[in-house]
């Protein structure tokens, strides 16, 4: 009797260590890979942080139920270039209405790109237009965002001005009417935001006079909060992330690069972080088919491209 | 029948790895503690201040924190000089109110009825700060344009504490489109120091502390565009203005310390308390010596009380230590 008591217990005991081992078995595989822990567990998948340049394409969508899954637009498109050898790293927001030759689809706004073909359609507009390489991307929606955010408890953000906006379309929950809207006020100065304010932060437009472009100065501050806040996640954190996200992330960057990347996140604090916006003069804003755009001027724009992103 | 029993406890062992893997997931994914105020004693502050978490007002004193109101949106407190009652707003989604509450966190009146059932039709009030002596309540507010529901900006008006939302009169005009001109303190010679914002030919946002010496007139900027201060608040006896400035930065600031003469409108060069930070909603002690304000101890934490000297003589000293205190609510701080 006592034996099948001990055996029972180390079954459960046994079974409460493979639960442990599961979730941190990340953790020491890129501990390896690191050279924190050097050769006590070199049978485990191995994988070596990143040395040469990369850019990743970062790309947000509204993806409320006015659209179809598969007929996005992009509302943000941020270049994000790390140079690991230089530990520099650059922002490039890329303006929604840029009036920009697309693969295959013609003339139109670079935010419709994915709409028509995805997100190789985007990294296609990309690598075209700014004649850059484009290695990897990640694409996020609404509630991706605001999923996120919570999970990593709010984000500290520095509000450079009161954001107003009367019209803030009330679209996040799928009962709600996609085309009501509700008003915002994000008060100045520095906050704790949680997922929906931080969600309406990064998307408000109307009350600014820089209009989308103050929205992509106030989405590379968001993604700043996001990586300061991360600071202290490590690859164990990654299954309770994935879990929260249902979809609502995609991305090119397998599990072995993410961990790749995630050893060197650190060397990246914020002052070796820069951000280019593309405001007048790299831009104007017009008239093209009927439509509000934005035309660039590349005689400008390509050196500053190539200089910090090539 | 012995079978099954062994089944059972293999998918028993099996649930069981499962949810330690999930347990495991939840505590580490969890968010940072934080923990409401009258959960925490700290280090006592001579005098009483309230401050603000969850939308719930707090009174601090002796080292304790006692919840006056429930978590229902309750922001941005302010203490009648006259003694007895404070100003504070309540936010709901689309608009805010100003109520007067006792010291115990009754409310005694409802002072603006901001709310409309059309969306675009509500209001917001924000920032009450009582006039030195008492007789009017100066608050930030949204006056609506009439051809253009787009622009939205705060701008400062002043009434009688009882009938502010009645009895106002427009005190500043915002630049368009920037957001609105925020913080209002009133001094004693009637004049108003706030904060104004502006946008340049580059798209670079800028806040200035600025003085307006009558309603509706121009005033002028106590600081450089440059240096983006803001979030200024009044030594009592008016000869000190703390604020905070970014200084291009949209990821940290410094909490500076100016002497003010308020008959010339000068601003003297600032010592810098702090910097590297996110210092937010300093106020004075009520003898002047003491600035306290809110910043959250590492990045992304929650925003805790800090004192530091308002000389600048040492650093800045943490008061609290697992809140998550309103940064946007400047503490207030009485004898």
């Amino acid at each position: 009797m006592h034996v099948r008591v001990w055996v029972i217990a180390a079954g459960f005991l046994l079974s409460g260590l493979g639960g442990v081992g599961a979730y941190f078995l990340p953790v020491l595989q890129t501990a390896t890979s690191s050279g924190a822990v050097s050769g006590s567990v070199s049978d485990l998948n191995r994988v070596d942080p990143p040395t040469t340049p990369f850019n990743v394409l970062l790309l947000g969508s509204d993806d409320d139920s006015k659209f179809a899954p598969d007929r996005l637009n992009t509302q943000s498109m941020i270049v994000l270039r790390v140079d690991p050898t230089t530990k520099q790293a650059t922002m490039l927001s890329i303006p929604r209405d840029l009036w920009v030759p697309i693969p295959d689809q013609g003339v139109g706004k670079i935010s419709t790109a994915y709409q028509v073909g995805g997100a190789q359609a985007a990294i296609a507009a990309v690598e075209s237009n700014f004649k850059i390489h484009i290695d990897d991307y990640v694409w996020i929606g609404l509630n991706g965002l605001v999923s996120l955010v919570n999970k990593l408890g709010g984000v500290n953000i520095q509000i450079t001005n009161p954001v107003m906006d009367d019209f803030y379309p009330a679209d996040l929950s799928a009962t709600d009417d996609p085309y009501r809207w509700y008003r915002v006020a994000v008060l100045p100065g520095p906050q704790h935001l949680d997922g929906v304010q931080a969600l309406q932060y990064v998307r408000s437009r109307h009350g600014d006079i820089r209009g989308d472009f103050a929205r992509s100065e106030r989405q590379q501050q968001l993604l700043l909060a996001i990586k300061a806040q991360s600071s202290h996640l490590n690859v164990a954190d990654l299954p309770a992330l994935a879990s929260a996200f249902d979809g609502e992330i995609k991305t090119s960057i397998s599990v072995d690069r993410l961990r790749a990347l995630m050893s060197i996140a650190n060397d990246y604090t914020g002052g070796n972080i820069h951000r280019i916006l593309l405001v007048p003069p790299y831009t104007s804003e017009g008239w093209a088919a009927g439509q509000s755009v934005v035309f660039a001027d590349w005689s400008q724009i390509l050196p500053l491209v190539q200089k910090n992103f090539a | 029948m012995r079978w099954l029993v062994g089944v059972g406890l293999v998918v028993a062992m099996l649930v069981f790895g499962i949810g330690v893997y999930h347990a495991i997931g939840f505590l580490k994914g969890g968010r940072p503690a934080v923990h409401k105020p009258n959960e925490e004693s700290v280090t006592p502050l001579p005098g009483t201040m309230y401050v603000i978490q969850q939308g719930a007002l707090y009174r601090f004193q002796h080292g304790n924190f006692t919840q006056l109101t429930p978590e229902s949106g309750y922001m941005q407190p302010a203490v009648d000089p006259r003694g007895g009652r404070l100003a504070v707003v309540q936010r709901k989604q689309n608009y805010s109110d100003l109520y007067l509450v006792s010291t115990s966190g009754k409310v005694i009146t409802q002072l603006t009825q901001d709310s409309s059932p059309q969306v675009e039709s509500n209001h917001w009030s924000f920032y009450p700060r009582f006039s030195p002596d008492g007789s009017r309540l100066f608050f930030d507010f949204d006056p609506k344009d009439g051809y253009n529901d787009y622009k939205v900006d705060l701008a400062i008006f002043a009434g009688p504490p009882d009938a502010a939302a009645s009895s106002s009169v427009q005190w500043s005009y915002p630049n368009d489109y920037t957001g609105g001109d925020v913080d209002p303190l009133p001094l004693r010679n009637g004049s108003l120091v706030y904060v104004k914002y502006s946008i340049d030919l580059q798209f670079q946002v800028h806040s200035q502390v600025w003085l307006q010496k009558k309603a509706a007139t121009d005033g002028v900027p106590l600081t450089a565009s440059d240096l983006d201060c803001g979030q200024a608040a009044l030594s009592p006896d008016e000869k000190q203005i703390a604020m905070v400035c970014r200084k291009s930065s949209n990821t940290s600031n410094e909490l500076d310390v100016a002497s003010f003469d308020s008959t010339t409108g000068q601003l003297g060069p600032p010592t810098t308390l702090v910097s590297g930070v996110l210092a937010a909603s300093p106020t004075f002690s009520p003898d002047g010596k003491t600035v306290v304000f809110l910043a959250p101890a590492t990045a992304g934490a929650g925003f805790q009380l800090w004192t530091a000297p308002a000389s600048g003589s040492s650093r800045a000293t943490r008061v609290t230590f697992d809140l998550g205190l309103d940064a946007s609510s400047t503490p207030v701080w009485v004898g």
